[in-house]
């Protein structure tokens, strides 16, 4: 049996850091640029009033994932002496919600808490543009039961993540510290790892070299390990602190700040339909697959596109579905792009999937245009032009190029002929070449079949 | 009656440091040219009739408050070649009214101390007894007041560092409430008691400063909650236990002084037993959040350097190891072991707790009575070299670190002398009720 829980922090999105004026766009400038006496430590700074737009977003955050709220925020100090802790200590509030759920996933508590730092081991410098950035915690309960399973309950709260409009957009916004212990053994946290897949990779390799250790009958330690991005391994860290070494107690400059009625309404009404919910819907209004219900839900921007479009396809509901999922989905996936950067404009795509939908272009042609529209920035009514997209639906044309096609390769002609199958794809294939994907391959099929039959 | 010339003043305290400062040692420098080159300015808008409600008057600081691109060294080697990259808010504020900066002062290292012989750069003396110590934290201050090397000095208050040095070298010294006077820019000793406050040679001079200084300042929010209460003052409770342990020529110095309020006001006895847990309370506090405020000296980013050559912990180490004295150090470890047991919230947490006892204590006294008054200090000034312990040291703090726990207004106002030395009356007011300790103390000079 094995046993899986995850601390995930993410940046929370606001203009402001946590407890200063500064910007936190960290990213578009320069080192040491967004930064004052209070982000870098400085003797006599204090901390400015907790940011309300970060609380804000983890009160939302709290409340999506079904928590109970704490009635008020309490700002602890966390010791440790590292670079990139300006102070010697991070401030790290106590839970802000408990007891939460996501699916099947106890949410054991949500907090907030300032990111430090950025400092870079080999050339000894630190950057403190990320110091003070705001973050939430959110902590799973043991309960979830394979790699697998965190992959996607990863994906779910990211999603949620992204409807709430709560986490800064960017990579490396998010860190996974995911710890796994199997029957017979104990628990072995591995840190900041940086991405879902990244978590995903660890859990197995973790789960592999636990199962292995037991079999053997060594003992797995309690420790700390590091994720290894480029190999895809594990490596123990160091003994791990107690609470103890932290030194955990509460900050006497920051008084307790109160959780208001008129705080959590406000929130409230800044909370979406999440996913699951959304999800759940599309499949009873629309009919749709529950599958392709999740995956169109998975981005909010792509959800909104199927229930814009769908209202103009009502009978169409599945097909869109599909579409939408399948095709373009997966350019959109080959370039690791989401559908709101992906620079295609709604009016192109319900053109595109018009005229697909209506037959009047090809598969081939469907997914070359999509490909020009992707790469190229076009409009579709251009990448139409450029491309001659229309398929050709003169028998009398096609059958010249297919009588082309037989007599260029007698040798697959021969094949196909003592029961190869595969040589009437490739002949098919070279149709559908020559005509620069407007030839339907399943038209083409059935005459050369007949020409050659 | 002849226009006070403001640059012929200066002129004249630049004189006085020149002459005694080589002995009392009360700067850690002395910023004559810029002092000069700003009484210029002030005066020119006072000839338009623009000058700030502290035009002129000549200011030294506490070498733990932020002046920009001055040093700010904590009196300790740890801060020894730090520039303040910003100015604070009380610098600000004293800048803007016309203040002229003449200097910073020492004090103990990190202001922990009662005497300013903990300083790392060297001693101070009482300019009213050179073989005996000033006080502390601010030693520095008091003696620069008392000599006349300033008009006024700004310092800070965690435990009576304002009022122990002040009573000391016979001087006015003012601990406004928490909450009043924004921090930002006071270096951290323990952060829910420091306060910084003003220390003059008379108590309309304090008061001048405190009015600039005061008020909201959003870079410090425990301000927040500030505002001017006016009270009404008709009664002087003297709680008795206040004078415990306390030398009796001293005490009975301090009740006679007392008895000058009676003209004015009904004067009551009153008890104050949770007095006896505040000493314990306070160095719990004080140390645990102390050993977090000197978390961020790591020799990394400034004052004194790390061994970059070194492993990382090992470079800490040995910049924290030689950089900071032994007292700092005695405070570090004890607030260590502290927080290290705070994770089930069993010592800090409970002495809130404690704290909470007292604050209740001073509270309902201060419903009956509107002003609080008493000794400022159990002993007078000690020689140099007299041995005290730790414990006796702490011990000295007892009649002053409970406005501090209570973050209550307190002042001292000189009274007297008992054998040739200076001592002082304290005085203990309502929340915010800063004002009537104030008036109260003016009654007293």
């Amino acid at each position: 049996m094995v046993v899986i829980g995850l601390e995930i922090h993410a940046q929370l999105k606001t203009q402001e850091k946590i407890f200063c004026g500064c910007p936190t766009n960290y990213r578009d400038t320069e080192a040491n640029e967004n930064v004052c006496p209070t982000c870098t430590g400085q003797p006599g700074s204090k901390p400015m009033a907790l940011n309300q737009k970060a609380l804000d977003n983890v009160i939302k955050i709290a409340l999506a994932l079904q928590c109970e709220l704490k009635r008020d925020i309490l700002i602890q100090r966390k010791h440790y002496f590292y670079p990139d802790l300006p102070s010697g200590y991070q401030r790290t509030s106590k839970p802000i919600g408990i007891n939460g759920k996501l699916g099947d996933v106890r949410i054991r508590e949500v907090h907030i808490e300032e990111d430090p730092g950025r400092y870079e081991l080999r050339k000894g410098t630190v950057d403190y543009n990320r110091s003070g950035v705001p973050l939430v915690e959110i902590v799973t309960e043991p309960d979830i039961k394979t790699p697998e399973e965190a992959r996607m309950f990863l994906e779910e709260l990211t999603a949620i993540l992204e409807y709430l409009n709560a986490r800064r957009d960017e990579p490396g916004s998010s860190r996974i510290d995911a710890n796994l212990s199997i029957a017979g053994g104990t628990r072995v946290e591995v840190k900041n790892i940086n991405s879902f897949k990244g978590v995903y990779t660890a859990l197995m390799y973790e789960q592999v070299r636990q199962q292995n250790m037991i079999r053997r009958g060594a003992k797995v330690v309690m420790e700390t390990r590091h994720f290894d991005e480029v190999s895809g391994t594990t490596v123990g860290l160091r003994k791990k602190e107690t609470e103890e070494d932290y030194r955990y107690f509460p900050d006497p400059d920051i008084p307790p700040v109160l959780i208001t009625k008129e705080m959590i309404e406000k929130v409230k009404k800044e909370i979406p339909e999440l996913p699951r919910q959304k999800s759940e819907r599309f499949v009873s209004d629309y009919g749709i697959k529950p599958d392709d219900a999740w995956i169109l839900v998975s981005e909010i921007e792509l959800a909104n596109l199927f229930e814009d479009m769908v209202k103009e396809y009502k009978d169409k509901g599945q097909a869109l579905a599909s579409w939408i999922r399948g095709p373009l989905k997966k350019q959109l996936n080959y370039r690791n792009l989401l559908f709101k950067d992906s620079g295609l404009k709604k009016k192109d795509v319900v053109e595109l999937f018009n005229e697909f939908s209506l037959s009047k272009i090809t598969d081939d042609g469907m997914e070359m245009a999509l490909i020009a529209m992707l790469d190229k920035k076009t409009s579709y009514a251009d990448v139409k032009l450029a491309l001659n997209l229309v398929k050709i639906d003169d028998t009398a044309e096609l059958e010249g190029i297919v009588k082309e096609v037989i007599s260029k390769n007698p040798k697959a002609v021969e094949d196909y002929r003592k029961g190869g199958g595969k040589s009437l794809n490739f002949l098919v294939g070279q149709v559908v070449k020559l005509t620069k994907g407007r030839a339907d391959s399943r038209v083409v099929k059935e005459l050369i079949k007949k020409k050659i039959g | 009656m002849p226009a006070f010339d403001i640059e012929k003043r200066l002129e004249q305290v630049i004189a006085t440091i020149r002459k005694a400062d080589p002995e009392v040692k009360a700067y850690v420098e002395v910023f004559d040219a810029d002092a000069k080159d700003r009484v210029k300015e002030v005066k020119e808008r006072i000839a338009k009739g623009k000058a700030g409600k502290l035009a002129g008057m000549v200011v030294s600081v506490k070498n733990n408050i932020a002046i920009k691109g001055k040093r700010m060294t904590c009196s300790s080697k740890m801060l020894e070649t730090y520039y303040a990259p910003y100015n604070a808010t009380v610098i600000e504020r004293l800048e803007k009214e016309d203040a002229i900066i003449i200097g910073t002062t020492n004090m103990d290292e990190f202001a922990c101390g009662s005497d300013t012989t903990h300083s790392a750069l060297h001693w101070t003396r009482n300019p009213r007894d050179l073989g005996r110590v000033p006080g502390g934290s601010c030693g520095g201050s008091a003696a620069a007041v008392a000599s006349d090397m300033c008009d006024a000095s700004i310092g800070s208050d965690t435990g009576g560092s304002i009022r122990c040095p002040a009573a000391f070298c016979g001087v006015v010294g003012f601990k406004p409430t928490y909450g009043a006077v924004s921090r930002y820019g006071l270096a951290d000793m323990a952060m829910s008691l420091d306060q910084i406050g003003p220390m003059a040679s008379d108590v309309a001079t304090a008061e001048k400063i405190f009015d600039v200084i005061k008020g909201k300042d959003k870079r410090d929010p425990i301000t927040d909650v500030y505002k001017d209460k006016k009270g009404k003052i008709e009664v002087v409770g003297v709680p008795k236990e206040f004078f415990d342990g306390v030398d009796p020529k001293i005490a009975s110095a301090t009740k006679k002084a007392i008895q000058k309020l009676e003209k004015e006001y009904e004067i009551a006895e009153v008890s104050m037993p949770s007095i006896k847990y505040a000493i314990p309370t306070y160095y719990l506090l004080m140390c645990a959040e102390f050993s977090s405020a000197m978390q961020k000296y790591d020799g990394l980013r400034y004052g004194a350097a790390a061994d970059r050559t070194k492993d990382l912990y090992q470079a800490f180490e040995v910049a924290r190891g030689s950089n900071f004295g032994k007292e700092v150090k005695r405070r570090i470890l004890l607030g260590t072991y502290i927080t290290m047991k705070e994770f089930k919230e069993s010592w800090y947490t409970q002495t809130l707790r404690a704290r909470k006892i007292i604050q209740d204590e001073f509270n309902s006294i201060l419903k009956k009575c509107d002003v609080l008054a008493g000794p400022a200090m159990p002993v007078l000034p000690w020689k140099f070299g007299e041995k005290l312990d730790p414990i006796e040291l702490y011990s000295a703090d007892i009649l002053t670190v409970s406005a501090n726990l209570a973050g209550l207004p307190a002042g001292v106002v000189p009274a007297g002398e008992v054998s040739g030395l200076p001592i002082a009356v304290q005085i203990h007011g309502r929340h915010f009720e800063d004002k009537s300790v104030l008036e109260v103390m003016k009654k007293l000079e």
